[in-house]
C-alpha cells in the first residue's frame, strides 16, 4: 500500500512502538498512581519519561504541565471549556477543524462571544485582522498551527506575541504539526498546546495531550480518581492530576513514549525537511496535470505535508476509490471534518481529495501517485 | 545509613523527582506514604538517604513541587513509631 493519509493518522509506526505496547500488556504495566507495587511504579516512571520526552520535543519547561488525553479533540475541549466562561470573548480563524469550531459554537450558545477571523483563500490568517478583533473581554485566541485541509501554516508566533502582550491565552491546535514541524512553546508564546499522539508524533491511536502554561488556570473537563488527595471531595489543584482523572492509557503512552524517543533521535527538523521535499514534488507534479486544481498556499510557501486537490468535476470519493483500486493508494476524500476551512477555500460544495505524506513516505510512491492521477485526468478530459 | 521519607501529594511528582535524582546518580525508592504521614488520603513518598535531602529539595524548588514533609524513617519499624518531622 502507498499510505498517504498521515493527516488522519500516521502509518507505519517507528520501530519499537508496537513492541513497547505489547510489553506493557504482556510483561505487565500496573495502574500508575494507585498503589506501590513494582508494576504500578514502573508504569508511573514510564509515563513520566514520556512527559519529559514530550517536554523536550516542544521546549516545555515543566513536564508536569503536560496532561495526557485520548486525542487532540479531547485536549482542545479541555482547553476551550476549561478556560472560557459566559461573557468571555474568543477569537479563532476560519480554517479551524471541527474539534475547535464545534466546542466554540457550543459555548457561543452558552453566552461566550465568538469571532471567526476570515483567512485568505489560501488559508492564511492575517495577524492584523486577529489583532483588530481583540476586545476587552477577549480571553482566548485559538488558532490551528497548520490546516488539515490544505496544509497552510498560520503565523502562530506572531499571533502568540500579540496575545501575550494583551494577556490573552493563546491556544494552538497542533494536530497537523506536532512531530512534523518543530514547535517551541516559549518562542511561539503558546499557552495551551493541544496535540494528538497518533499523527506526526507517530504513536498509537487513543493518545494525545495538552500543555498548559503556568499563566493559565484550567477547570477540569472531568473530575474523579487521581490517586492523590483521595480523602478530599475536591479535585487536586496541582498539575497534571487536576486534569487527569481516571486510569491513563498506559499501553498507548508506552507506544507514544517510544515514538517520541524516535523523533528526538531523528530530529523533527530533519523530518520536516524530508516531508517538505515530498510535498513540493507532489504539488509540482499535480499542478502540471491538466484538469487538476490544487488548493492552499502557493508551492513556494511553507506548508505542512497536506495537499488537497480536485480533478475536474470528478467526485473526490470516486477519485479516492480509483487511486486505491489502481495503485493501492490510501488517501482521504471529502470535507475532512473542517467545514469552515472548506468554506474559506471555496470547496464547501465539493470537498477535496487529500494526500498527506508522512515520515516513511518514499519519493517513488509520490511518483506513482502522480502517474495515476495523470492517467485519471487523461481519461476524464473535459 | 539514616533514611528519610519525603512525602508528596502525587505519584506524578514523585516520579519526576526520582528521575531527576537518578540523573544525578542518587538512588531513591518510591513508595506509598504510610498512613500515619498521609493526612489527605492516598499519597506517595520517596525514601532516600539524609545526604540526598538537600538535592531532593533543590529539585523540588526547581520544578515548583511542594514537599508534604520530610520524616526520619527507621525502616526496622513503622515510621508511625518514629515520625520525627525534620523539615516542613
Amino acid at each position: 500500500m502507498i499510505y498517504l493519509d498521515n493527516a488522519a493518522t500516521s502509518w507505519p509506526k517507528p520501530p519499537g512502538v508496537a513492541r513497547a505496547m505489547s510489553n506493557a500488556l504482556t510483561s505487565g504495566m500496573g495502574n500508575p498512581g494507585r498503589t506501590s507495587h513494582r508494576l504500578s511504579m514502573d508504569a508511573a516512571l514510564m509515563v513520566q519519561e514520556c512527559r519529559e520526552n514530550l517536554a523536550q520535543l516542544f521546549a516545555i519547561a515543566n513536564p508536569l504541565r503536560i496532561c495526557f488525553t485520548s486525542n487532540a479533540t479531547e485536549a482542545l475541549n479541555l482547553a476551550i471549556k476549561g478556560v472560557l466562561s459566559p461573557g468571555d470573548h474568543v477569537i479563532c480563524s476560519s480554517m479551524e477543524h471541527n474539534s475547535v469550531w464545534r466546542p466554540l459554537v457550543a459555548l457561543e450558545e452558552r453566552s461566550v462571544e465568538l469571532t471567526v477571523v476570515e483567512a485568505d483563500p489560501n488559508g492564511i490568517t492575517d495577524v492584523a485582522s486577529i489583532e483588530r478583533s481583540i476586545k476587552v473581554n477577549t480571553k482566548v485566541i485559538a488558532v490551528l498551527h497548520a490546516s488539515n485541509v490544505n496544509g497552510a501554516i498560520q503565523p502562530v508566533a506572531e499571533i502568540g506575541r500579540i496575545a501575550r502582550e494583551r494577556g490573552i491565552a493563546m491556544l494552538v491546535d497542533a494536530a497537523q504539526t506536532a512531530g512534523s514541524i518543530p514547535i517551541d512553546v516559549e518562542a511561539m508564546h503558546v499557552d495551551l498546546l493541544a496535540f494528538p499522539g497518533h499523527k506526526g508524533l507517530l504513536g498509537p491511536q487513543g493518545t494525545g495531550g495538552l500543555f498548559v502554561n503556568e499563566r493559565v488556570n484550567l477547570r477540569p473537563l472531568k473530575e474523579g480518581g487521581t490517586g492523590s488527595d483521595s480523602n478530599s471531595p475536591h479535585q487536586p489543584l496541582y498539575y497534571p492530576d487536576k486534569l487527569e482523572s481516571g486510569t491513563l492509557n498506559v499501553p498507548g503512552i508506552a507506544g507514544l513514549n517510544q515514538s517520541v524517543r524516535y523523533l528526538l533521535q531523528k530530529s523533527v527538523a530533519q523530518i520536516a525537511r524530508r516531508e517538505a521535499t515530498l510535498t513540493r514534488r507532489l504539488l509540482a507534479g499535480l499542478m502540471k496535470i491538466d484538469g487538476v486544481t490544487v488548493y492552499g498556499p502557493p508551492a513556494e510557501m511553507p506548508r505542512a505535508a497536506v495537499v488537497s486537490f480536485n480533478l475536474r468535476c470528478m467526485d473526490p470519493v470516486i477519485v479516492a476509490n480509483e487511486l486505491e483500486r489502481r495503485g493501492d493508494i490510501a488517501c482521504r476524500p471529502g470535507w475532512h471534518c473542517a467545514a469552515l476551512a472548506h468554506r474559506t477555500q471555496g470547496t464547501q460544495d465539493t470537498g477535496t481529495v487529500r494526500l498527506s505524506p508522512g515520515s516513511f513516505t518514499k519519493m517513488t510512491e509520490i511518483e506513482t501517485v502522480l502517474g495515476i492521477v495523470a492517467e485519471l485526468a487523461a481519461e476524464h478530459q473535459a | 545509613m539514616a533514611q528519610q521519607l519525603a512525602v508528596f501529594a502525587s505519584l506524578n511528582q514523585v516520579a519526576l523527582v526520582k528521575r531527576a535524582l537518578h540523573r544525578e546518580g542518587v538512588h531513591v525508592e518510591m513508595l506509598r506514604t504510610p498512613r500515619c504521614l498521609s493526612h489527605t488520603g492516598c499519597s506517595f513518598a520517596l525514601r532516600c538517604s539524609t545526604e540526598a535531602i538537600a538535592l531532593l529539595e533543590e529539585v523540588c524548588r526547581k520544578w515548583k513541587i511542594e514537599v508534604g514533609g520530610i520524616f526520619a524513617d527507621t525502616q526496622d519499624s513503622s515510621p508511625e513509631l518514629d515520625n520525627v518531622l525534620l523539615d516542613e
